[in-house]
């Protein structure tokens, strides 16, 4: 019986937990109790989730698709057929008719390997991850603002000694726990948790004020409320050396703040009370999530939110949700950033890497993940490889990204289980989970943890490091497969996550990396640029519930977790369910230009009117599908928050 | 030797001792882990045991009901073959504490009066517990006094350890603890009157350090009684993330739930794991009808089974043991005591309101 | 008199343990299935070990713990007569992943049986009183045992009513049985739907409506009610409101169960266990349970 300490794969809380095994069984789980984030603390995903991930459906050996059917290959054969069609395709077509899509559940490593698999094995631009269909939004903004791309607290219990706390478009107490109950702490020892959103989520309860925009307005009120700041000089006295200042004053001249309460729906006089209510309580802290990352103008409102944070000396705190989001951005599992969030498009970066891997790279990015998906499309991209993903469940319009995938040449995908993105590829690759290999993930307080095996891979099953090791082999170009070399070789490029002399010894909770902050600038905010909403009569406020996780594929296969969610609904407010001839408990369907669903109707009256509230569901039902192509210009992340949809009753 | 009496065993001896018993059967001790944590295991020599732990977070209940459990496999589509999985290993538990040894005593109750459950007995059976007396709270959210559940026992363990300092007051409470003591017996002497008085010491030093407020016998009445308005339970449950931690880690319960899993080479096994009271899901039936669908329905139900007459004519005491791990392990604040700290007080202003204006 | 719901005579499913252990299952074989409705299924089943079947004893109001091996277990009435000592029936709604798998399952294949678990329907202690049975939908499944007792047993009860209520005439189950007893003269037998068609030339309305044919005697009737909870909640009132006291009425509750002998908590209303106490309550009893708020 042992007991081996490993961090959590669910949300980038990072929990540390302790899977006692027996042999190759699992026996017993349990939180530790010394680890900073978790406490002795798990939530329901972590201490019900992990049973599910060696459900007796994972994939146990390779598939190469024959004669239109995915039949069963040795290792060789799935390796050489990938290798050679991705060899052919190049030669035919050019390196970037090959695309890469990872996933921010892999570790660091192997976010890595993918990087160069990409970039220096194949030679393609075309390289992004998951996280570009959630926090990617992130990326650019936090880098103009304060200098980098994560949370600038070091330590997720300092949020109990915030004063105020603005959290903005966040479902936190649902799904990152451990982050909410520390706002509840903070709450309880007097903070001020003001909670912005269109519905009134699990943290009013603990919120001084609950303010309600409608769906996709966050930009309006955000200038308003940086600009209400700057007017009545509310910032820190350092503020107007900062560069970027008049920039950020200038960018904010055509901004009304009356008519942008109006029309953002949070009410007269909200702005002004908010402003003063941030400043006079110190230190703030300004957290926001998927609500406002996957917002038509997404990298502007956290370029305002960043701002707001440093104009009056706050944290920022993106709430970036897988659990090593933060470690795939970091280590360049991005379309757009080099390893150690350097632009692509920054010459001396490019130079680092040049020499780091030996080749000469491109001066522009290639193609995103949404990139692709538009490519494939057209025609233009001929293969792609995913790795960890569920791509057709976290896209936007399946219908539309099914055809696409459907039409690739070539597709590969890595996964757990035969998902639905698997389904389609050409080449199957059985990845194993965190359990069965060891790595590092990057928590959301920027903490590198260890990953370690518990337990076998089952069946043929292998770590994604060396699936991708085994491909670059076959393609012509070796990557160590030693998790300890690659991540020796990041620290080559990435200082922050160079391995001291400490760290090199198994350092129980991981280390933490520390980006210089004196690099905080302001940065100009621009008003939207996307049109008014056309004229249907509904706007969309799609959330997850806590015991679902991104598209489900882990999360259903535990027993208590499906359990908790017993069939796909949807939220409307009595006046509206008149308005529409809907009924409780009788189906509505849901649609728009993308896709459609049909969901049983729940009334819930703090749904706002003009609304309808659809949660994520398992085995593909989400409303990812009413989605589509259209995102956020700067970052490239679609748009899921605020779409406009029709809701019928259905007789 | 009788049981009953009182004896010495020397720390150095007691190395031998452990190792002595260790050829028959497993020793479960809790050891230092990575980080700093502590928790229950096999330990492979007795200088791995950490005698002076503060607390573990993971009950030993799990050595007598593991969190996950084979009960049996089968196989066969046609011939259907049935195999009972189940296992008892012959085990010590040392070093476990007064509340959690009343727990399995409570848990015994439980699992063997009117039906009993094979498989806990069966473990139960070859399982012999060593218990050691806390001389100081091992952690603030103690509270084991409050539920006359420690620091120390009078009955119901198999050995008593109290550590007087460079030896061991080793008490015998019962038959199983008599017969695992009679192998090793030589290494005991007689304890002495200076012995008896330092454990005396130790006890009432250790009763006044130990929190006594958590005052559960009024929210008992309430409970009981079902007086406690529904908007003070749903005003609980509104901060309720749902976890199951506090089930979890609580050594008393015994929730479980029962699923047949499938194993790569086709055959199943009926396996039961950990269950809460406190997920939506664990009264869900077929139909999509779920008779607690609020939050505060099943706050209400998890206190109604730890602090209710009715439960403990049947259970014979209170379901909770003071062992503070619902505390510690609560992701928001409905630890027991802060549990019953709200009730009373939202009794109090709900039967007395113009005493005070509280948000309940 | 003092009645309460009844313990069974003989605890085979929890005393006799023919396979040693109280959670692994007995091998049956599935005989026959008859086709109530679209969705539920009458299955006759037979213990494979003949000693067993033999042996096999159970009460009106019991159940068993079925396993469909591959899916799981699922808690299900008995619905066959009890002085049928070759086989048993059980009938199955498909609802859940269990069931559902029970209805893909063909006659020869095997099945798991536990039990029988839980306490029985009071037919020795009625004896001599008058018996007003109302159920609805497949809720009359749990009764049929109790019905062809009485039936068995005529002399020893005083009047026989069977109120039947199901929401159309598709969803009536047991159809040759309500026919069958219809034509015998000494049980009174009522049908209704909530919709009916042109096939149904019974009546039209809720089960409770036809209460109001029945000329019960409160001193001396004890009223069975089983049915969907809605159904159970406003029969149980009508019948107070008719003059019968508490203890007098009888129901069978559902819970979502798991292991059927009172250890994994699932079915527990307040203190008390449905699978070792229940499912059979008095009205009374039930009053003492805030959490069923009737």
């Amino acid at each position: 019986m042992e007991q081996i300490l490993t961090t959590c794969g669910f949300c980038s809380c990072g929990c540390g937990l302790y899977i006692i095994r027996n042999g190759n069984l699992m026996t017993g789980l349990c939180p530790s109790l010394s680890h900073p984030v978790s406490s002795g603390r798990l939530c329901i995903k972590g201490w019900n989730g992990i049973p599910g991930i060696r459900s007796a459906d994972r994939l146990t050996a390779p598939l190469v698709r024959k004669q239109g059917r995915l039949e069963e290959v040795c290792w060789e054969e799935a390796i050489s057929t990938a290798a050679s069609r991705i060899s052919q395709l190049v030669s035919e077509n050019g390196e970037r008719s090959i695309g890469v899509i990872g996933s921010a559940k892999l570790t660091n490593e192997e976010c890595y390997a993918l990087v160069k698999l990409a970039r220096d094995v194949i030679g393609t631009p075309n390289l992004d991850s998951s996280s570009r269909f959630y926090d990617a939004s992130v990326n650019r903004a936090l880098i103009e603002t304060i200098g980098y791309a994560a949370s600038s607290i070091s330590d997720l219990n300092s949020i109990r000694n915030a004063a105020s706390i603005m959290a903005v478009g966040t479902n936190v107490m649902e799904q990152l726990p451990h982050i909410g109950s520390r706002i509840e702490d903070a709450a309880i020892n007097g903070c001020y948790v003001v909670a912005v959103d269109p519905r009134t989520t699990r943290l009013a309860p603990h919120s001084a004020n609950l303010i309600h925009p409608r769906p996709g307005a966050d930009l309006v009120w955000v200038r308003a409320l940086v600009k209400y700041v700057i007017d009545h000089q509310l910032y820190l006295p350092e503020i107007p050396e900062t560069q970027g200042f008049e920039e950020l004053r200038s960018s904010l001249a055509d901004v009304e703040v009356e008519k942008a309460e109006e029309l953002s729906g949070v009410g007269h006089g909200t702005i002004s009370a908010l402003a003063k209510l941030l400043a006079e309580n110190s230190p703030l802290l300004v957290t926001f999530g998927l609500g406002v990352m996957q917002q038509a103008d997404a990298t502007a409102i956290i370029r305002g939110l960043a701002n707001l944070a440093i104009l009056l000396g706050g944290s920022i705190l993106p709430l970036r949700g897988q659990n090593n989001a933060q470690g795939a951005c970091d280590v360049g599992l991005t379309w757009d950033f080099l390893p150690g969030h350097a632009p692509f498009s920054y010459e001396p970066a490019r130079r680092v890497w040049e020499a780091i891997w030996g080749r000469e790279l491109p001066s522009e990015p290639g193609l995103s993940a949404l990139g692709m998906l538009r490519a494939a499309e057209s025609g233009l991209l001929k293969g792609l490889l995913v790795f960890g993903e569920n791509l057709l469940l976290s896209s936007p319009n399946t219908a539309a990204t099914r055809k696409a995938l459907d039409g690739l040449e070539f597709l590969a995908v890595a996964d757990l289980y035969l998902t639905e993105t698997a389904q389609l590829a050409d080449v199957v690759f059985p990845a194993c989970s965190f359990l069965e290999k060891d790595g590092t993930f990057t928590n959301i307080e920027r903490r590198i943890q260890p990953v370690r095996k518990v337990l076998d891979p089952i069946g043929q099953s292998r770590s994604d490091l060396d699936i991708i090791a085994d491909l670059a082999s076959a393609v012509g170009k070796k990557i160590p497969r030693d998790p300890m070399k690659i991540m020796a070789e990041i620290g080559m490029g990435v200082p922050f996550y160079r391995l001291g002399d400490d760290d090199r010894k198994d350092s129980t909770f991981g280390r933490q990396w520390v980006y210089d902050s004196n690099a905080r600038k302001l940065s100009a905010v621009y008003p939207s640029h996307s049109g008014d909403h056309d004229n249907h009569q509904f706007q969309l406020i799609a959330s997850r519930i806590n015991y679902h996780q991104q598209t489900g594929t882990m999360a259903s296969r535990s027993t208590i977790l499906v359990r908790e969610y017993a069939e796909p609904f949807a939220e409307l407010c009595e006046a509206d369910a008149e308005m529409i001839g809907a009924r409780a408990d009788e189906s509505v369907t849901i649609s728009s230009p993308s896709g459609s669903l049909v969901r049983k109707l729940v009334l819930n009256e703090s749904i706002p009117r003009g609304c309808i509230h659809v949660p994520h569901y398992f085995n593909g039902d989400s409303p990812n599908a009413l989605a589509s192509y259209e995102c956020d210009p700067v970052s490239e992340v679609p748009v899921y928050k605020g779409l406009s949809v029709n809701v019928e009753a259905v007789k | 030797m009788k049981s009953g009496r009182a004896y010495i065993l020397t720390k150095s001896d007691a190395v031998m001792f452990f190792a002595s018993l260790a050829s028959t059967m497993r020793i479960i001790a809790p050891r230092k882990l990575v980080g700093g944590d502590v928790m229950f295991g096999a330990v492979s020599s007795p200088q791995e045991i950490c005698w002076d732990y503060g607390h573990d977070i993971y009950p030993p209940k799990r050595f007598i009901f593991p969190h996950f459990e084979e009960m049996f496999s089968y196989t066969g589509d046609g011939n259907i073959e049935i195999r009972d999985s189940g296992e008892a290993p012959q085990q010590a538990i040392v070093g476990i504490r007064s509340c959690d040894v009343r727990a399995v005593r409570f848990q015994e109750r439980f699992f063997l009066s009117q039906i009993e459950d094979p498989y806990f007995k069966a473990r139960l059976d070859n399982t012999v517990l060593f218990s050691l007396v806390c001389n100081k709270p091992p952690r603030k959210e103690c509270f084991c006094i409050c539920c006359d559940a420690g620091p120390y026992l009078d009955s119901g363990f198999d050995v008593q350890l109290t550590d007087l300092g460079d030896r061991f007051l080793y008490e015998i409470g019962s038959d199983k603890g008599e017969k695992v003591t009679t192998q090793e017996a030589y290494m005991l002497k007689e304890a002495g009157p200076d012995d008896i008085a330092k454990r005396r010491k130790i006890e009432l030093e250790a009763d006044s350090l130990f929190e006594t407020t958590a005052y559960i016998a009024k929210a008992i009445n309430y409970i009981s009684s079902d007086e406690v308005p529904p908007e003070v339970w749903e005003d609980l449950g509104s901060t309720c993330f749902r976890c199951g931690a506090c089930t979890n880690l609580c050594p008393v319960c015994t929730c479980f739930t029962v699923d047949d899993l499938q194993r790569l080479d086709g055959s199943f096994i009926r396996c039961r794991s950990w269950d809460s009271c406190q997920y939506a899901g664990f009264t869900r039936e077929a139909s999509g009808h779920n008779p607690r669908p609020t939050f505060g329905s099943r706050v209400q139900r998890r206190f109604y089974h730890k602090a209710s007459y009715q439960y403990i004519e049947r259970d014979g005491t209170h379901g909770c043991v003071g062992c503070g791990r619902c505390v510690t392990t609560c992701l928001t604040h409905l630890g027991l005591p802060d549990v019953v700290k709200r009730i009373r007080r939202a009794m109090h202003n709900y039967l007395e309101p113009q005493q005070k204006v509280s948000e309940v | 008199m003092e009645l309460t719901a009844a313990k069974p005579r003989k605890m085979w499913g929890v005393n006799v343990l023919p396979t040693g252990n109280l959670y692994i299952p007995m091998i049956a074989i599935i005989d026959e299935i008859v086709d109530e409705t679209p969705d539920t299924k009458t299955f006759r089943l037979r213990l494979e070990n003949e000693e067993y079947q033999e042996s096999f004893s159970w009460e009106p109001g019991q159940f068993v713990e079925l396993t469909v091996f591959g899916a799981g277990e699922a808690p299900i009435g008995f619905a066959s007569s009890p002085l049928e000592r070759a086989w048993f029936e059980l009938t199955v709604v498909a609802r859940g992943k269990v069931t559902q798998a029970m209805h893909s399952l063909r006659k020869g294949d095997k099945v798991g049986i536990r039990g029988p678990f839980g306490n029985c329907w009071p037919l020795e202690t009625t004896k001599g009183m008058d018996i007003l049975i109302v159920s609805g939908g497949c809720g009359s499944a749990p009764l049929r045992p109790a019905i062809f007792y009485i039936l068995a047993n005529r002399k020893d009860y005083g009047e026989f009513w069977l109120l039947y209520g199901a929401r159309t005439p598709q969803d009536c189950v047991f159809k040759c049985d309500l026919t069958e007893w219809s034509g015998r003269p000494d049980v009174k037998v009522l049908q209704t739907v909530d919709v009916g068609d042109t096939s149904w030339h019974h009546r039209v309305g809720v089960v409770t409506t036809l209460l109001n044919d029945v000329q019960i005697d409160p001193s001396r009737t004890v009223a069975m009610v089983c049915g969907p909870p809605i159904m159970i909640k406003f029969t149980i009132l009508d019948l107070i409101r008719r003059g019968l006291s508490e203890d007098r009425i009888v129901t069978s509750l559902e819970r979502y169960m798991k292991c059927g002998v009172g250890k994994c908590g699932h079915c527990c209303i307040n203190h008390v266990y449905l699978c070792t106490e229940g499912p059979v309550f008095t009205y009374q009893q039930i009053k003492t349970l805030p959490e069923l708020e009737f």
